[in-house]
């Protein structure tokens, strides 16, 4: 398919391309004739890669391009650095985020003098700089700042932006990711790991009934926010077998009237593995809640490994269990 | 006869003489703080990088001298690409305010003014929040599809266009019959200010992630500053002010009432509608880079009026003198501090500071008028 | 009246706008025409449109009705930096801004004739200089705005005035905040100013005797109009004074052959009466 692809048009597609991301590519090679659409998709070949220079597609549909085999990496989210250590790459690592809570032991092992170049309020650019990386994986929807995604791209900075939204956009990200490292075999053998564990789960809820079911992710001046409509979190309850009462498809709030108009069978608890007042008694006693079903039935429960199942990294399947179990405890008894 | 007699002593006296060496030492000692607040700005950060380094990656950069690079290239990228463009921007941004503010006081004979007060900071922040949520609402205007022209990205523009355009709603619908006075000028200011920052809030409701960012916007940071955006603002910036120096005698005839000036020959009502005009631009182009940050514009003509006196002929290139020195030091601790918005610094510092200008004012005589 | 007058006003009427769109009238048609070198003083009662009068020879306002020139030319036509230049205004307020010094502030009067940016031109210093020792200000040129008593401020405000070069000085009410002594030591200083410079001068005044020891010739308004125009002695009769102010007066003669006018009795209306005839 490749050799076809090099014709007058796909050239000049590829110019247009490379002077939309000139800023990008300023420490690239200018030989950027790579065609990229292949590589977001899903089904990419395990076949011989191409050498670098590299183009990539990233999630926020941006064109990077990598001049060479990355050696030095920041990650500026826990769910990149979740994947990038899960390929085998985590001595490449050499800035994150100072948020390392709910990182696999080994991982935390790895990093123990990796520098912290990003908070929650931010990215501190200079600190990017100054760990001269190669590669910056950066996360999607503010999570990262835009602003800062911009500003290190126009230093010259290859950034990737990962932002899955479903299963198989983690897939995709991590074949992303494999195709970055040039451990697309390690990045294959992950995915079809993860996509294995998942459908056992799935094998074991998926004829059960589902009950509706409310996933608490915190509370914040007097909001409820939960799952947004259509949300990675809102298709993460369904696989799990069950049926997901959802809050606004951008705030992801849910009023506490709709919340009882939609009447939970099952309350998770996933922000009380962070704040030990929220407990399914202090639940029972907020104003109107005692009447839900799963209050008065009993099924409320805390979510210790909230963070397995709101990361969306290579441990996904482990936080989909979790869910299952919490909704369907009789399928794997 | 008596006149001759006075005359020789009395020419040390009058106000040229004196004043010059005064202006001469007031911007002096301005231009030293100032350029040693831009190397200290330069040198710190939150990756140390010694202060040879900086003097020598600035002398090689700015004034092409035949420096030998001894420096890894990501130190030249953090001094050149990240912290001078910032520095410089801070400089641009705190000159731009205070001189405006010094204008904003002269024009409105309000010690309490600032440069935001009839409107720019309201239209300004609701420009910015529709440049910062659109993208989140409509998702064909993110990151990376041509959201920015030139590297000025959407919120700068529309930043821009809403303070500016803010300002001249409210001056024309506070004119009526030719004049526009002042306290109908700052009602109607205050009250389109209230409407636009009520519009702001809802807003700021449908941002989602980008709240982070707008808050951010709103509290006034310079996190994001970039050369070019500081191309885009200071060349208005420059101007503005250039033209606003050459008016400190409008500015001074001012403070003596409308009546009197207008018997000195000025055109009061003109000239109101100019000053005001000028300033606003210097503030809406300042504000499309950093966000609404407080209290400079208020601060420091205030300090600068006690202390080296009203003349709007020195007080207006002292304020941009050390306006521009205040808000690279507050930048540079916002820095320090950790990614903190400049506008939380500057509002420490400046709170207190307006309450004891309160304070002040109440017991003895208005700052402005004898 | 001479086809040379400096200030002509011819047949103007003014009113100040009232909510609705009427206009409550103040002048109703007033004649009043100066020569170049006169001491005018303007009389009436508060509120007969002295310092409206002032305003509209200075075109702060336009007449509804009649024209105002100067030299000739409607004021309306002026340009006001140049107008500036050949008329000065000694408000009856004025509140001279903090911080600066009264040099500062008389040089501020050299705005309309300014011609260099930042600095001032040798005749600029000149005029500042002259201004200061005309209006005996010149101990208070290193003093600042807020430490002048009223005598000093005023002395200040004249040193402004006549900074500016002014062919024609209209003043309103000069005397108002100044105990005797400063009064009179005002009034001579402008009748030197006057042969000094040739100056044209116009001064609302309130004080009937201060005026007619003051000027040659005084304008009584009344009810928008004026009332009388000629020599204080010829105009300012009891009979006028009691049908302007509503006063009854009486005249006194001084032993020199100087007139004055002298308040009737007003203790029946419980008010002290104070020796009301000054020396002038």
């Amino acid at each position: 398919m490749a050799p076809r692809l090099r014709t007058p048009a796909t050239l000049l597609a590829a110019l247009l391309l490379s002077a939309c991301t000139a800023a990008v590519e300023a420490s690239a090679s200018p030989t950027a004739t790579h065609v990229p659409s292949e590589v977001a998709t899903p089904s990419v070949q395990p076949s011989p890669e191409p050498a670098y220079p590299r183009s990539l597609t990233d999630d926020a549909g941006r064109e990077v391009t990598l001049a060479a085999d990355p050696q030095r990496i920041v990650s500026l989210a826990p769910s990149n650095t979740e994947i990038v250590c899960a390929l085998g790459a985590c001595d490449q690592i050499v800035g994150v985020n100072d948020f390392r809570d709910g990182l696999p032991d080994d991982v935390l092992a790895a990093l123990e003098d990796v520098p912290d170049v990003a908070t929650f309020t931010g990215v501190d650019r200079e600190a990017v700089v100054a760990a001269e990386p190669d590669l910056v994986l950066a996360a999607g929807n503010e999570l990262t700042p835009s602003a800062d995604i911009e500003a290190l791209a126009e230093l010259g900075l290859p950034v990737l932006v990962l932002y899955p939204e479903t299963l198989d956009e983690i897939y995709a990200d991590i074949r992303l990711v494999g195709e970055a490292l040039d451990e697309t075999e390690a990045a294959e053998a992950l995915v079809a790991a993860i996509t294995a564990d998942v459908a056992e789960v799935r094998d074991r809820v998926s004829d059960l009934p589902a009950p509706r079911t409310f996933y608490e992710v915190g509370l914040f001046e007097g909001e409820i926010y939960t799952a947004g409509e259509d949300s990675f979190l809102a298709s993460l309850i369904e696989l799990a077998g069950g049926e997901p009462i959802t809050g606004d498809a951008l705030t992801t709030a849910i009023s506490a009237e709709e919340l009882v108009v939609a009447d939970p069978e099952i309350i998770l608890l996933g922000d009380a593995a962070y704040d030990p007042t929220i407990t399914p008694e202090s639940v029972g006693a907020r104003p109107g809640w005692e009447g839900l079903t799963a209050v008065r039935e009993g099924r409320v429960f805390p979510m210790p490994d909230d963070l397995l199942i709101t990361r969306p990294g290579p441990r996904i399947a482990q936080g989909l269990e979790a869910l299952a179990r919490a909704i369907h405890p009789e399928a794997f008894e | 006869m008596r006149a001759a007699a006075t005359t020789p002593a009395l020419v040390g006296r009058l106000p040229n003489g004196p004043t010059l060496t005064r202006a001469a030492l007031v911007l002096g000692v301005g231009l030293g703080v100032l350029l040693a607040v831009l190397l200290l700005a330069v040198a710190a950060g939150s990756v140390g990088v010694g202060p040879g380094d900086t003097a020598a990656i600035l002398g090689r950069r700015l004034l092409a001298l035949p420096i030998p690079e001894t420096w890894a290239p990501a130190t030249e990228t953090i001094i050149f690409e990240l912290r001078l463009p910032r520095v410089l921007t801070a400089m641009l941004v705190g000159g731009a305010l205070a001189m405006a503010g010094a204008a904003f006081q002269a024009v409105f004979r309000n010690p309490l003014a600032d440069p935001y007060i009839i409107g720019t900071a309201a239209g300004a922040s609701l420009g910015a929040v529709i440049g910062i949520v659109l993208p989140v609402l409509l998702p064909a205007l993110a990151l990376g599809a041509g959201t920015s022209l030139l590297g000025i990205g959407l919120v700068q523009v529309l930043a821009f266009a809403g303070g500016l355009g803010t300002v001249l709603l409210v001056y024309a619908v506070a004119r009526s019959g030719g004049r526009v006075p002042v306290v109908t000028l700052l009602l109607t200011g205050y009250a389109v200010s209230s409407v636009l920052a009520a519009a702001v809030a809802l807003l700021m409701f449908s941002s989602g992630r980008a709240l982070a960012a707008v808050f951010s916007w709103l509290m006034g940071s310079l996190a994001d500053a970039s050369w070019p955006e500081l191309a885009f603002a200071a060349p208005l910036v420059a101007a503005s002010l250039a033209l606003l120096v050459v008016r400190w005698r409008g500015l001074n005839l001012l403070l003596l009432g409308d009546a009197a000036a207008g018997n000195l020959g000025l055109d009061v009502e003109r000239e109101k509608l100019v000053l005001t005009m000028l300033a606003t631009l210097a503030t809406s182009a300042a504000v499309a880079v950093s966000g609404t940050i407080g209290f400079v514009g208020l601060v420091v003509p205030h300090l600068l009026r006690l202390a080296i006196g009203p003349d709007h002929r020195l007080l207006l290139p002292a304020s941009l003198l050390f306006g521009a020195a205040l808000l690279a030091l507050a930048d540079l601790g916002a820095r320090l501090i950790g990614g903190v918005p400049v506008g939380v610094v500057t509002a420490l510092i400046g709170a207190p500071f307006f309450l004891w200008l309160l304070r002040r004012s109440r017991a003895a005589a208005p700052v402005l008028s004898a | 009246m001479s086809a040379s007058a400096l200030v002509r006003a011819e047949g103007i009427a003014f009113g100040y706008p009232l909510p609705g769109g009427k206009r409550r009238p103040v002048l109703r048609g007033v004649d009043l025409a100066v020569r170049r070198g006169e001491v005018l003083g303007v009389l009436g009662p508060n509120g007969s449109g002295k310092t409206t009068l002032l305003r509209l020879i200075t075109g702060v306002l336009r007449p509804d009705a009649g024209s105002v020139t100067f030299a000739g030319v409607p004021v309306g036509e002026w340009p006001r930096s140049r107008l500036a230049r050949r008329v000065a205004v000694l408000p009856q307020h004025l509140e001279l801004p903090a911080g600066f010094r009264v040099a500062e502030l008389v040089e501020m009067g050299r705005t309309p004739h300014a011609r260099r940016w930042f600095g001032s031109t040798a005749d600029d210093e000149r005029a500042v200089l002259r201004a200061l020792v005309e209006a005996d200000a010149m101990d208070l040129a290193g003093r600042t705005a807020d430490e002048l008593s009223g005598g000093e401020r005023q002395r200040v405000l004249v040193a402004m005035a006549l900074a500016q070069e002014p062919e024609l000085l209209l003043l309103d009410e000069p005397t108002l905040h100044l105990d005797l002594a400063h009064q009179v030591s005002l009034l001579a200083t402008l009748h030197r100013l006057r042969e000094q410079r040739d100056l044209t001068v116009v001064a609302v005044l309130h004080d009937l005797n201060l005026a007619a020891a003051f000027a040659p010739r005084v304008v009584v308004l009344h009810e928008g109009r004026v009332a009388v125009d000629g020599a204080p002695d010829a105009v300012l009769a009891p009979a006028l004074i009691s049908r302007v102010f509503g006063v009854a007066t009486a005249e006194a003669w001084t032993a020199e052959g100087q007139r004055h006018l002298a308040l009737a009795d007003v203790t029946a209306s419980g008010v002290r009466t104070e020796a009301t005839t000054q020396q002038a």
